[in-house]
Formats: structure tokens, sequence, C-alpha cells
């Protein structure tokens, strides 16, 4: 399989099969490429879908690719009926992401203290949607549970990596302070 | 110092109060509606207010959360610190009180910029529509066998020889098995009915003893008489612990 044509239909085929999110490496072992090729293809069908009048989309989701609508052909698809109503977060929830999301590992007492407030119900509430996960435990007293953000998350707030992050440099606080005069 | 009340807390309480979601988001808010820098915060003034609030929302009979009472203490803590006068050589190793409320506040501030920024990306990305994944068979491949027709005849031969070794192999084993069911349950079983026809009353050390018979013969004729009794044709009984076992016939009765 050397045809560049042939092994993106392949990708896409398998794709669309799984319906899922795949694995990279999983399609560099189907199409028997390395990885790094793998992905250089996968970028370019990404750049592809996004440039031609196709009515679907490739997207990267940390290590895995996944095909979807593009939002622009979502009121066409509401014709289907599928009735589908997603329910917002509240403001609490967006911002115990947002923390959880700049910030991961991180523990609920760090969570906590950025918010000043107790952020139990809403941690839950996240785990439960999936949006994060518990991804080991600090070293220390009481061995915290640490959380981070997970491929749910990316695939909500339309990321492709966490490197996506918007950059939020908090050293910059530091200068800032100290230009602060002293009344 | 750009700072002056818009409305009496008490007409804001009345709409906003709940929605604050812990101390530092009430005094952002504040600080948004004052416009204040938040890097030169008038302390006294924004303690103040957050008082007010906190007042405000006794009068209501809302429950303060223990979070917005820390704040106030924090709060009311350096506005203290500012009021007291300060020594002069002091001034400049001084940190300025504030600060850590600041960094605090600026890191909340950026926190709920981001919090916005996913709020509005979610709004995006929700009209994206995915497939349900598929529900794939275990494996889809069938393996295709290259072979020659040598090769095929190679691999014939080599299985006929596995299989005559193996037949070899279980050939041995089979006569093993079968000496030692040299001792058959069912031979004993039989036995031991036929001495039961007799009418007599049996004693087991005498039936089967270790002194002229195997292990597994005595072990067998233990299980042949525990069947016979199963079958009801023999009861079985002992007088006392480790004592003789005695055999009865029973009569069976007949139609």
């Amino acid at each position: 399989m050397d045809d560049l044509r042939e092994i993106e239909a392949v990708l896409e085929a398998v794709l669309f099969a799984a319906g899922d999110s795949v694995p990279l490496e999983k399609l560099s072992e189907i199409i028997g490429q390395d990885k790094k090729t793998t992905a250089g293809i996968l970028s370019g069908m990404e750049l592809k879908y996004k440039n031609s009048n196709r009515g679907i989309m490739l997207r990267q989701l940390g290590s895995n690719y996944q095909l979807c609508t593009k939002p622009e052909y979502e009121e066409y698809i509401a014709y289907l009926g599928t009735g589908r109503k997603k329910q917002g977060l509240s403001q609490a929830a967006y911002e115990v992401l947002a923390i959880i999301a700049y910030h991961q590992p991180v523990t609920k007492a760090y969570v906590e203290q950025v918010r000043g407030v107790n952020s139990d119900n809403v941690i839950a509430t996240l785990l439960e949607k999936n949006l994060i996960c518990e991804i080991g435990r600090q070293e220390g007293p009481g061995r915290p549970k640490l959380y981070g953000t997970t491929e749910e998350f990316l695939r909500v707030f339309g990321f492709s990596s966490l490197n996506d992050l918007p950059k939020l440099s908090m050293n910059e606080i530091q200068v800032v302070m100290n230009d602060v005069p002293v009344d | 110092m750009g700072f002056e009340h818009t409305a009496s807390p008490a007409d804001v309480c009345t709409i906003k109060l709940k929605n604050f979601e812990g101390p530092l988001d009430l005094l952002f808010y504040l600080i948004e509606k004052n416009q204040i820098n938040i890097y030169d915060i008038p302390i006294v003034e924004i303690t103040d207010q957050y008082m007010e609030y906190l007042f405000a929302m006794q009068q209501m009979d809302l429950e303060i959360a223990s979070e917005f009472l820390v704040m106030a203490a924090t709060l009311l803590h350096i506005k203290s610190k500012l009021l007291l006068p300060s020594r002069k050589e002091e001034e400049q190793e001084e940190e300025d009180p504030r600060e850590e409320l600041v960094v605090k506040l600026v890191e909340y501030k950026r926190i709920k910029e981001f919090a916005e920024i996913l709020k509005e990306r979610e709004q995006i990305w929700s009209r994206v529509y995915y497939k349900l994944p598929e529900a794939l068979p275990e494996s889809v491949f069938e393996e295709i066998l290259d072979v020659s027709p040598l090769m095929l005849k190679e691999c014939y031969l080599k299985c006929m020889q596995n299989y005559y070794e193996r037949q070899n192999d279980v050939t041995h084993k089979m006569e093993r098995i079968l000496r030692r069911e040299q001792v058959s349950l069912r031979l004993k079983i039989k036995e031991l009915l036929a001495r039961l026809k007799r009418g007599v009353k049996l004693c087991f050390s005498q039936l089967y003893n270790l002194k002229h018979m195997s292990r597994i013969e005595v072990a067998t004729g233990f299980l042949a008489t525990l069947e016979v009794a199963k079958m009801g044709r023999a009861t079985i009984y002992q007088k006392e612990e480790f004592g003789e076992i005695y055999i009865e016939p029973k009569v069976q009765r007949k139609g």
C-alpha cells in the first residue's frame, strides 16, 4: 500500500467504520506505516477535509483520531430529529474545569484554594460527565487524588491536545506585582 | 480613586446574591463594578462594601458560608494593617499586605476568563455530531494459507507422525489406567451383595483387611460398603468411634 490516495481512502474507511476515536498506533498498524508518517498523512487529511466542500471533518484528540460532522451543518442534521438537547455546565463547573485544565495533575484542595470555595459537588459532576478523571495520587500525607482532563474534554471543547489551550503565563503576575507602587 | 456606590448593596443583593460562587467571586464582582485596578485595590472601601453584602445576606436570612466569613476576616486584617501607621525605615522592606489577595484575584480572574472561553467553545463544538461506535465483530480477518502441494504433503506427514506418537503415548497410559482398575468398585459391590444375600451380619475388618489386601482394595471395599448402604441393601453401624463397622443385610421388599 504505497499510493497516498489509497492510504487516505483506507484511513477514511477505517475511521468511518469505527465511529469512535481510533489511536494513532492502531491506524499506523493498519496501513503498515510508522507512526510519524501516519500522523503526517492524517494531518494532511485534516486539512483536505477542512478546505474542501465536505460535510465531515477529521479531528485529532490527543493521540486519537475521529471523524465528525462540521459544526456549520448542525441545523440540517437537526432535521433528522435526533432531539439531542445538551445541558450546559454550571458556572462553577466551567471554573473548576478551567483550573484543572491548566494545572493538571491537580488536587481538589488546590482547586478549592484557587476558587476559595468548596468544590466537592462540581468535581463529582465533572467526573460523571467524563470531562475529568483521576490520574493518580500525590505523594505525601493523605495521598490525595490527582485530577486531569479527559479525551472527552478535548472533544467537547474543540481542542486537539492540551497544547491547544490558550497560553496564560502566570509569571506575568510577579512582574506586574513588582511594578505596583506602594501607597 | 474613582470609587462610588452606584446602587445600594441591598438592591443588588436581591438579584445577584445567590449567584456568587464564593468570596472571590463576590470580591471580583465588586472590583469589576467599581472599575478598580486590581493591582491597586482601595482596601478600605472594598472591605466596607464586602461587609455590607454580608450584612444584607444576613438580613435576607441567607446562610453565609464559612468561606465568605474567612474572606471578611482576611479583608479586615489587611485593612487594619494598612490603617496602622507604618514606620518609615521599615517601609521599604515591608510587603504590601494586599499582595497575597491580589495574586489570588489575578489567578481567579484568569480562570474566569478561561471558563468563559470554554463556555464559548462548547457552544460551537456541541454542534458537531459523531457516529456511535460500531459494534465490530471480534476479528473480520480470515487467514488464507499460501502453501505448495509439497508443503501440504510435509504437513500431512508431520501430522500423521504426531498422531502415531500420541497414539502410542495414550496406549501406554491406558495400560496404566487399566492396571489400576484391577480393583473395580463394580466388582466389589457385586461381591458384597453376594455375601449379604446369605443374610449374615458382616464385619468390615474381616471382609477387608490390610494384612492380606492392598490398600486400594480396602479403600474400594469401603466405597462398595457405602454404596451398598446407599442402595438400601444394607445398614452399616458402629458401636463406638473408630470401632468395628458392622454391615447388616436389609431384606428387600419385592413388588
